[in-house]
């Protein structure tokens, strides 16, 4: 198993805010924050990825719009300069959100472009993006996922052709002459990211033999897992641990009780994160027929519920850092602590070939991070590396 | 009483009822609800035929199917398939949008043409929105906007079967993908709608907040002679919260 640390790079000192107007996010005023301290914050981030790869840890990035949450506002710019700031570590956008993207061959060339920077160490997430995530963008959400896999293959194309021109006259996006340059070092294209939280997503991450992630929830990510491992056995080939991955958030410290505070500090961003006004929630056509149909018949869903693997419901606004450990939505504790709580969900989930390394909420300091980082990295992620498809898996 | 009819290909769910003088009800994007009075109220007077729009009710949505100028030809396809002469063309909302992309290209089976509450222009300056944005605000909001009485336009989705709730999930879907961007109008529509050759009549509700009578007088304006009719005691949706005085002024 290998470990990805990311870090939402989060503007927390207007969440209370946020949260007393019920909203974090689109409709959250800018006034709310400050650009000078948000400039200080950037490059407290951006050290904290820099010491990443000081201690063997690769690296992802995400991206969100118009929220306090995360101020990741483009991967490919933050990931430029971890480029330059790193030497090893391999560099995942999860992702670029390409349904919400106009133009997907600029997103093909900053892709190629990163990767030459990097010396062929891109990790390339393809992802759908969150359902607050269509307002900023303003991309329509009827038919989403018909947008995405035109994006998707027109990306996948502008990468892997190198002989010149041609053209694209799809449903959504049309060109005459896609040409990129430069071109990614990795060919055909950089390893190739998704993400989802169905067995649908599962199927179709199979069926491209592409990297599937997802994350907070150890029941919902175990049918996803299932669904590709099965899938790929159709297709003839067997889907190993490194097809999978899955984030949580991680606090690791000399002593349990540290490692839970850490964990604590950075699960506030779960408690906060998903507090959007409601018609940003859930926009026409982002949700499959079945679960719009759940959604009518028990009106909006004012809170995230996620069953345990005991079977409780927890409620992700208001769960302790223990019942998030009972959802594997937190791994906490000492290095030993926190090995054996991974490596007894790699048991559960069949093999996890990435652990994508939460580590870093907003309120967490400066200093706890960087030694949730080290002693993470230094004590609990080699030991990781040995971990691979579980034995009882190997013998089904 | 429905029945399924193919058109272009599309396979449309139809509600008839009602004789005399066609009359061709195009629905608002909240859905036809055929069960509500005003589809009888229409049919007292006339031959009424109400479609359910591409992916509302059990209507297709092909997947080459998407924009209102779809729409529009295809529902002057259904009037041709139906051979319906002198119609009377009503739409509202939504409806009122497709109605007038309609008229622009042909009026030839119509001879009046009624738009109730229509979206589809843009009027004002890019920082000011002629139609509420539905989909930014909490459906409480757009109850109180779209309403006169809110009573009026409660559904109970808890009592109503899978099926039809399935019908109006899809219905949402499908009101995105015709409307979402430009946002429920077509900016040129404006510029054609001196085209319009047959008596056009606007109604609109006294307490409708998602589209003004700014905005109404907007579309008078570029319409030869129409003329615009309030409605008291209704918001948004006439049709729905006034059926008798929407149904006597059509007649």
């Amino acid at each position: 198993m290998k470990t990805w640390y990311f870090s939402e790079m989060a503007y927390h000192p207007a969440w209370d805010k946020g949260l007393e107007r019920g909203s974090l996010r689109v409709n959250f005023p800018s006034e709310n924050l400050d650009p000078v301290e948000a400039g200080t914050l950037l490059n407290r981030y951006l050290d904290e990825f820099a010491l990443c790869d000081e201690v063997g840890l690769n690296i992802m990035v995400n991206e969100h719009h118009s929220t306090a949450t995360c101020m990741t506002v483009s991967v490919p710019m933050a990931l430029s300069i971890i480029a330059r700031e790193t030497k090893k570590a391999r560099l995942l956008t999860l992702g670029n959100p390409i349904a919400n993207r106009p133009d997907p061959v600029r997103v093909a060339e900053e892709m190629a472009w990163l990767d030459c920077l990097c010396g062929g160490r891109l990790e390339m997430g393809l992802v759908k993006g969150a359902p607050y995530e269509i307002a900023p963008a303003n991309s329509n959400p009827g038919r989403l996922m018909r947008r995405y896999w035109e994006a998707h293959d027109l990306i996948v194309k502008a990468l892997s052709t190198h002989t010149g021109p041609f053209s694209w006259e799809g449903e959504f996006f049309q060109y005459r002459n896609v040409n990129i340059w430069p071109r990614p070092i990795q060919q055909p294209t950089p390893p190739i990211w998704m993400t989802g939280m169905s067995v649908e997503t599962g199927v179709l991450a199979a069926e491209r033999g592409h990297v599937v992630g997802t994350l907070l929830s150890g029941g919902l990510a175990k049918p996803m897992y299932d669904a590709y491992r099965k899938r790929a056995r159709e297709l003839g080939w067997e889907a190993g641990p490194d097809r999978m991955a899955y984030a949580a958030i991680i606090g690791v410290g000399k002593t349990r009780e540290e490692g839970l505070r850490r964990a604590d500090i950075i699960a506030e961003y779960v408690r906060t994160a998903p507090v959007v006004a409601e018609p940003f929630s859930n926009p026409p056509g982002y949700n499959s027929l079945g679960a719009n149909v759940a959604i009518l018949k028990s009106g909006p869903r004012a809170n995230r519920i996620v069953t345990d693997r005991h079977g409780v419901q927890i409620n992700h606004r208001t769960a302790t850092v223990e019942q998030f450990m009972d959802t594997e939505t937190v791994f906490a504790g000492t290095p030993d602590d926190v090995f054996n709580q991974i490596k007894a969900f790699n048991t559960r989930m069949g093999g996890v070939g990435h652990l994508l390394f939460f580590g870093q909420g907003g309120h967490l300091s400066h200093q706890d991070a960087k030694d949730n980082i080290n002693l993470f990295g230094k004590e609990v992620a080699p030991r990781l590396l040995e971990l691979g498809v579980p034995e009882a898996a190997a013998a089904e | 009483m429905s029945r399924h009819l193919t058109v272009s290909g599309v396979s449309l769910e139809l509600e008839e009822r009602g004789s005399g003088r066609p009359l061709l009800f195009l629905h608002p994007g909240e859905g036809l609800q055929p069960n509500r009075p005003w589809l009888d109220a229409l049919a007292r007077t006339h031959r009424v035929i109400a479609p359910h729009h591409p992916g509302f009710g059990g209507s297709a949505l092909p997947d080459w199917f998407g924009t209102v100028d779809d729409l529009a030809y295809l529902y002057l396809d259904l009037a041709a398939e139906l051979k319906l002469e002198n119609a009377v063309l009503v739409g509202a909302c939504f409806g009122g949008w497709i109605a007038a992309e309609m008229a622009v290209r042909n009026t030839e089976r119509f001879d009046s043409l009624i738009l109730s509450a229509p979206l589809g222009i843009k009027v004002r300056g890019v920082l000011d929105r002629d139609i509420v944005d539905m989909h930014s605000i909490p459906r409480s909001e757009f109850m109180r906007l779209a309403w006169a009485d809110q009573a009026k336009g409660e559904i109970d989705y808890m009592a109503l079967p899978d099926a039809e709730l399935a019908g109006i999930a899809r219905g949402r879907e499908s009101l995105a993908v015709f409307g979402w961007k430009p946002y429920m109008h077509n900016p040129r529509l404006k510029r054609w709608l001196h085209r319009i050759d047959i008596p056009t009549r606007l109604l609109w509700g006294e307490q409708d907040g998602i589209v003004s009578l700014d905005y109404a007088e907007g579309w008078k304006a570029e319409i030869a002679g129409a003329t615009l009719t309030t409605i008291p005691n209704a918001g948004h949706y006439p049709h729905w919260e006034q059926p008798d005085a929407f149904a006597s002024l059509i007649s």
